[in-house]
């Protein structure tokens, strides 16, 4: 689609920056009347902290950290007893974090399916006004294709019955798209099937004239500022609207007295002009125009009051440049040849200081130099802005009021602010893995402490001699059981009776062999036939209570075994460590290579705002340079009238 | 100067003057490079928020990890009896977190935010803790109410919730400590 230049200078286009805050803060109000219209879907008490967290940065507009909360929730398995609304919100903290593009692919992947059915559940009139929204903010950035489309998707008689007001909005900006189509007609009602009124209907209707000026139809704008021009004076809107009805008014009848003067009929664009009121946003221009249409007339010394009143004026505006050459012009007209040659002097040098000042500014201009002709809003030491980025500023020089009023010059402030705080966020971001990285090696080195501390505890205890010994003693059992000896398995009550028994014996071996000898080894025997039957029968006993200490000997072992390679794991490595500072370096990595992508994208939208600047200034040079050379050949024309005249009186006084 | 002459001479302002309106106001269009940077400076958001995502996790990562972390939230349902001034938290006898809330946070609280006012790490075991809330609560009159909770540290991350709720029943602010499952 191709845009007319005669567009730019619909009168609400001064205002555009106002009108996106207030894009965003509708936007922002509707995300957050979801839940309170939806209470059943959506419960108004977070059911999950994650989710809780973000609710409390977005609502306090702080899109960076909510965003990052709610990424973080998805990393960690997503958001739960919140079902789509919390991507609802994402969507909406993209939009106001400037992520326009994101933010419209999630609002159609929520709003909409391939069906045509939506994801959440949402009223018919919110679906419709995030469309709106979105549309809106589209077309406010100049992308009319993505503008229409959104805008195609809102349901008119949902939005007429749910806000009568946006309704009359969405009709105008459909119109508006409508005329900047090819296709277009001449009546956007007859293309967009709506009929306009309100507040848009005069907006549409004035650029419906100006588009009849573009295409060389003065008659008929004429007309459609004459009935624009009656109808805003037949109906007053509401006070809020009052200034803003005045200013598009008096902005349509000086448009309608400029086609006046156009065609000479100085007397009619005199009576609307001196209908503007003097403290009008236009009463400059009225008054200059008034100086124009009395000099048509030939009441010279009205014109001369007005641009002496203009003259007065402090405020620096590029287009009263004009007024000093007028001023020479009208007292010419006036008859009055020196005082216009003094006029035209003093023009003449106001053009050439004037024009100086620009060469130099020009030439010394740089983002400083730029800076220092803006005023900032602050707060402690940020620059306010609205919901979209886009900084709270008026021009220092009022020079550049109209070059900082157009949408583009605004955008490119908004994004070389955001890529500011976007350094400044990285260079913070440097700072903390800085400090990430003494944590980390303050970590490793404390475990490396640790480790080495229970190495030392370990050798102590040396396990190599424990594992020994467990070994000789599995290969004791071992061979006793193959041999099933019985002896080994003895316990300690048992040994202890073999070694008396073996006292005895050896006590009875040094005994004379008498009667009584005779019997005590009788006795023996039968206490050893009776011990090694109590030895034989306790055997299976024995050998189990063997065995299971056996068992519960390896457990241990084993236990020992897998704490020692586990420490001695340990202290060959760290693989968390590892794994951390892995992640450490790739995010140093990122934070380099997102610092130098930032900085180029920086230089680039320093180079467009100077440039755009630059350009400014180079056209209001060269206005000057025109008026310039019209001061200095009325200049020439004059001082050689004046030196003939003088020449004649000269001649005829000789 | 004739008629004809001065209509000319008007004529020429009226068209110097148009000219000049017209060339003042006429905007150009967004140029491509404009619209590349604003592409750029899409783009440069969504790496610097997954940066920040990556930074966060591994903050968490390295300073709380899952076993030992605690963290401690707070909400307000309604505020109709509270404007929250100042909120005060002990672990164990010891001040580990004192806010005061602007009003913007307040609000932000109010419509269903939840703040983190702590974090930190505990070990396995039985904790005690404490908050206290300072505000502005019915009849303008200064509310400060404090509540108590032991609860049990597992193995995993402990999460407690410091809820102040509007109690209708006689039209009082009331805290009470929530814990997280």
């Amino acid at each position: 689609m191709k845009r007319p230049l005669v567009f730019s200078s619909k009168p609400n286009k001064a205002g555009s920056g106002t009108r996106l805050g207030a894009v965003a803060a509708g936007c922002l109000a509707l995300l957050l009347s979801v839940p309170a219209v939806f209470a059943e879907e959506s419960p108004e008490r977070a059911r999950d902290l994650a989710y809780g967290w973000a609710l409390y940065n977005y609502h306090q507009g702080e899109a960076l950290e909510a965003l990052t909360l709610l990424n973080v929730a998805r990393e960690r398995g997503g958001i739960r007893g919140h079902g789509d609304y919390p991507e609802l919100v994402e969507g909406g903290l993209m939009l106001s974090y400037g992520m326009t593009r994101e933010a419209r692919e999630l609002f159609i992947r929520l709003l909409e399916d391939e069906h045509g059915r939506s994801r959440v559940t949402l009223a018919p009139e919110v679906r419709s006004q995030a469309w709106f929204y979105l549309g809106k903010v589209f077309y406010l950035e100049g992308d009319y294709q993505l503008a229409y489309e959104n805008l195609q998707r809102v349901d008119s008689s949902v939005l007429e019955e749910a806000d009568s007001e946006l309704y009359a909005e969405w009709g105008y900006l459909r119109a508006q798209l409508a005329m900047m189509s090819e296709g277009f007609r001449g009546d956007p009602d007859e293309q967009t099937g709506g009929q306009h009124s309100g507040p848009w209907a005069h907006y549409l209707n004035y650029n419906l004239a100006m588009a009849e000026i573009a295409d060389d139809d003065f008659t008929a704008a004429e007309q459609s500022l004459r009935e624009l021009i009656e109808a805003m004076q037949r109906k007053a809107p509401k006070d809020e609207l009052i200034s803003e009805h005045q200013a598009l008014l008096d902005k349509s009848r000086l448009s309608l007295a400029r086609l006046y003067l156009r065609d000479a009929r100085f007397d009619e664009a005199l009576v609307l002009l001196g209908a503007m009121p003097l403290d009008g946003v236009f009463a400059d221009r009225a008054l200059f125009d008034y100086a124009v249409a009395a000099a048509g007339q030939g009441e010279m010394q009205r014109a001369l009051d007005a641009l002496d009143a203009l003259s007065q004026r402090e405020l620096f505006l590029p287009w009263r440049e004009q007024v000093p050459y007028a001023r020479g012009y009208v007292l010419e007209q006036m008859n009055q040849p020196r005082e216009a040659l003094q006029a035209f002097t003093q023009a003449a040098e106001h053009y050439e200081n004037r024009g100086e000042e620009l060469t130099a500014a020009r030439q010394a201009l740089t983002e400083e130099s730029l800076m220092a002709r803006l005023n900032f809003l602050r707060d402690s030491d940020e620059i306010i802005t609205d919901s979209y980025g886009r900084l709270r500023v008026t021009p220092a020089d009022f020079g550049l009021s109209e070059v900082l009023a157009t949408e583009p010059f605004q955008q490119a402030l908004g994004e070389l602010n955001e890529l500011y705080r976007m350094q400044a966020l990285l260079a913070q971001r440097e700072q903390q893995l800085g400090t990430f990285e003494t944590m980390l090696e303050t970590r490793r080195v404390q475990r490396a402490r640790r480790s080495q501390e229970a190495g030392i505890e370990l050798e102590q205890q040396q396990p190599d001699e424990w594992i020994e010994a467990q070994n000789a003693f599995r290969a004791n059992i071992e061979a006793a059981l193959a041999e099933e000896d019985a002896e080994f398995f003895m316990t300690t009550e048992q040994k202890a009776l073999k070694a008396r028994l073996g006292k005895v014996a050896a006590t009875l071996a040094q005994l004379p062999d008498d009667q009584r000898t005779a019997r005590q080894r009788k006795k023996y025997q039968r206490m050893k036939a009776y011990f090694d039957w109590s030895v034989a029968n306790d055997y299976g006993v024995n050998r189990w209570a063997a065995q299971k200490q056996l068992r519960e000997l390896s457990s241990e072992m084993e236990q020992l075994q897998t704490q020692r390679s586990d420490i001695e794991q340990l202290m060959a490595g760290d693989s968390e460590h590892e794994e951390l500072a892995s992640r450490l370096a790739n995010n140093a990595a990122e934070v380099q290579s997102l610092t130098v992508q930032v900085d180029e994208a920086l230089a680039q939208a320093r180079n467009i705002l100077i440039s755009r600047l630059d350009n400014a200034l180079e056209q209001q040079s060269n206005e000057l340079r025109r008026y310039r050379v019209a001061s200095r050949h009325a200049q020439a024309r004059l001082a050689d009238q004046l030196f003939r005249e003088g020449k004649s009186t000269e001649a005829a006084n000789d | 100067m004739t008629d004809s002459l001065k209509t000319l001479v008007a004529g020429l302002l009226v068209a110097l003057m148009l000219f000049m309106s017209g060339s003042l106001l006429a905007e150009t269009d967004p140029a491509e490079d404009s619209k590349a940077v604003a592409e750029r400076v899409q783009d440069l958001k969504k790496k610097v928020i997954r940066l920040n995502r990556d930074l966060f996790i591994l903050e968490e990562d390295l300073l709380f990890p899952a076993s030992t972390q605690f963290a401690v939230f707070l909400s307000v349902d309604a505020g109709k009896f509270l404007q929250l001034d100042a909120v005060k938290l002990k672990v164990n006898g010891d001040i580990v977190a004192s806010h005061l809330y602007t009003e913007r946070q307040a609000t932000a609280l109010e419509r269903g935010g939840m703040q983190r006012l702590y974090i930190g790490n505990l070990k396995t075991g039985t904790h005690e803790v404490t908050a206290f809330v300072e505000g502005i609560g019915p009849n303008n009159r200064a509310y400060k109410q404090a509540a108590t909770l032991a609860f049990e540290k597992g193995t995993d991350t402990a999460a407690l919730e410091i809820r102040i709720e509007d109690r209708s029943s006689d039209y009082q602010p009331m805290v009470s400590i929530v814990e997280w499952e």
